[in-house]
């Protein structure tokens, strides 16, 4: 390749990694800034760093109450994922039972449902459950919406385990929830681990569910924190950026750190 | 191995899926040929509420909001996507991590704080992209980039495009890495230019990853309201409004429970048909 093409390859490259990068280095930027900084300019490094818009955001706006929120609307919404999605992927691939195309043809149709295409229903059915304004109305259906992707992911990790393996353990005489446990779950670990970070990503991502079901200020997570902050202070804008960034910052860092595994999970349930 | 603890295993899975998903699905539908007053259910109207979608100037709007939307999205990110894989194909493992990790991660962003972050940016009198075209000298291009008709929908998939060029880099990467690279070396020496091995070998041998990064786009291009939510809530006027955030309007600030549901149905018939022709095309190949 001549000089000239692969320096012009390595601006391109660059270039996309500023548009990636430069709206959260500004938020970064914006988050530490003091009011009386405020006019140097968007692009300027604040001095003195400043952590009084986190503090104000964290103990005042209530950004303490929704990080817990999310945490627990996230956590238990991939622990219930992760009870029950891989059973049902072992079973879609290492078990004959009657109905298994037409079952996984139901989970297959449910992959591409979005949450505002059925709210109109689930609304009315949270409802007659009392579950408005509980955390339950939010963790049921949004695990129940990443099911099918949850359990195709499965699907697609568990054809990776030998069937020799489970014959062997079942001939044992352990019990197909024995085999499970104690052969498959080890041999899989790393497609769990995968399944666990997407889940608890998109869950920590989800606005529309905790938008309409939770009314009580003190239930809601940070996704509608966020957004309910940019109304209420329109000019705020040291709070709105740290709030942003306690929004989405363990999402970063966990990606960051969990590379391999997320990657993994994404292409083994997109390309296959 | 025939047994009956499969449908053990399936239960949890599928119980949550049932209640939540499937049978409000089924609802949705019933509750379209139904007429509503005030959240009440009344007499059944057959297709009456479906025949108020061709008079419905908004939904119209919406569907076509939704279409310039995949456009878009199949025009900027995807191809910006593939062009970036095929040039990190080639770079260090180092390069490679790096910048991948970079591309993918406005996509661990929530869409709600995307739209926060960059209604900020596009804000007309403290944003920065206003700012910077003042300082280069094209201020008469700076604008009220979400409050103008003309520019709305565009500005707003500049964010869409933000959280998902990373994920196609992410995608052809894996399918670049799987090609033989005995063909790029064969085409190395018979001298064939960066140029011609991208649209010779990578472009064809990509078809299937394009075809199914295609299909997801065009889908969650229909699926997609927390972006338009939080900045511009379908506005001005209706120069951004979607199908989801329609349905929403339609549901919970009108109380028109028939005509939401109509307009669910409608969502879903897209949504499943694009789906399965993503699956039929890729299982035909």
């Amino acid at each position: 390749m001549s000089n000239l093409s692969r320096h012009i390859q390595t601006v391109v490259l660059f270039v996309f990694a500023i548009y990636a990068l430069a709206p959260v280095y500004l938020v970064l930027l914006a988050s530490m800034r003091s009011e009386a900084d405020l006019f140097s300019g968007p692009l300027s490094v604040p001095w003195p760093i400043n952590i009084e818009n986190y503090r104000r955001v964290w103990q005042e706006s209530g950004f303490s109450v929704f990080f817990l929120n999310s945490l627990k609307i996230s956590a238990s919404v991939t622990v219930l994922v992760v009870l029950s999605a891989p059973l049902a992927g072992f079973a879609f691939v290492k078990m004959q039972f009657k109905g298994r195309e037409a079952l996984f043809a139901l989970f297959l149709a449910g992959l591409v449902v979005p949450a505002p295409s059925i709210i109109v229903a689930l609304y009315g059915n949270l409802q007659a459950l009392g579950m408005i304004d509980s955390h339950l109305g939010v963790i049921l259906p949004q695990a129940a919406l990443l099911m099918p992707f949850s359990v195709f992911l499965m699907r697609t990790v568990m054809q990776d385990v030998p069937d020799e393996l489970i014959e062997a353990s079942v001939m044992d005489g352990a019990t197909f929830f024995q085999t499970f446990l104690r052969v498959v779950v080890p041999v899989v670990r790393p497609g769990l681990m995968s399944l666990i970070l997407i889940v608890f990503l998109f869950s920590w991502q989800e606005y529309l569910l905790p938008l309409v079901v939770l009314q009580t200020e003190s239930l809601k997570p940070l996704t509608v924190g966020a957004a309910s902050l940019q109304g209420r202070y329109g000019v705020d804008y040291g709070g709105i950026a740290a709030a942003g960034l306690i929004a989405f910052a363990p999402l970063v860092a966990l990606f960051l750190v969990m590379q391999r595994s997320f990657v993994r999970g994404i292409s083994a349930g997109a390309v296959k | 191995m025939p047994t009956r603890s499969a449908y053990l295993f399936l239960l949890p899975a599928l119980l949550l899926y049932l209640t939540f998903v499937a049978i409000p699905i089924l609802q949705i539908v019933y509750f379209s040929f139904f007429d509503w007053d005030n959240g009440i259910r009344g007499g059944f109207v057959g297709m009456d509420n479906f025949a108020r979608l061709g008079g419905d100037r908004v939904f119209l709007a919406a569907l076509g909001h939704n279409a310039i939307w995949v456009i878009l999205t199949l025009a900027f990110p995807l191809m910006a996507g593939l062009l970036l894989a095929a040039i990190l194909a080639e770079r260090s493992n180092n390069t490679r991590r790096w910048l991948g990790a970079i591309y993918f991660m406005p996509r661990t962003i929530p869409l709600v704080v995307a739209g926060i972050i960059w209604g900020w940016i596009y804000n007309p009198l403290f944003g920065l992209l206003n700012y910077i075209l003042d300082g280069v000298g094209l201020g008469f291009m700076a604008g009220a980039w979400l409050a103008e008709p003309s520019s709305a929908l565009l500005s707003l998939n500049v964010v869409g495009a933000w959280t998902f060029f990373g994920f196609c880099v992410v995608i052809f990467l894996a399918a670049i890495q799987s090609i033989d690279p005995s063909l790029y070396e064969a085409a190395e020496i018979d001298g064939a230019r960066w140029w011609r091995r991208f649209r010779d070998i990578t472009v064809p041998l990509l078809k299937n990853s394009t075809l199914f990064l295609g299909l997801y786009a065009a889908i969650e291009a229909m699926r997609f309201f927390d972006l338009i939510w939080v900045t511009t809530q379908g506005g001005p006027g209706y120069s951004t409004e979607v199908l989801t955030t329609h349905i929403y309007k339609t549901f919970f600030l009108v109380g028109d429970f028939g005509y939401a549901a109509v307009l669910s149905v409608v969502l879903l018939i897209i949504v499943l048909s694009l789906s399965s022709i993503t699956f039929w095309l890729l299982k035909s190949k």
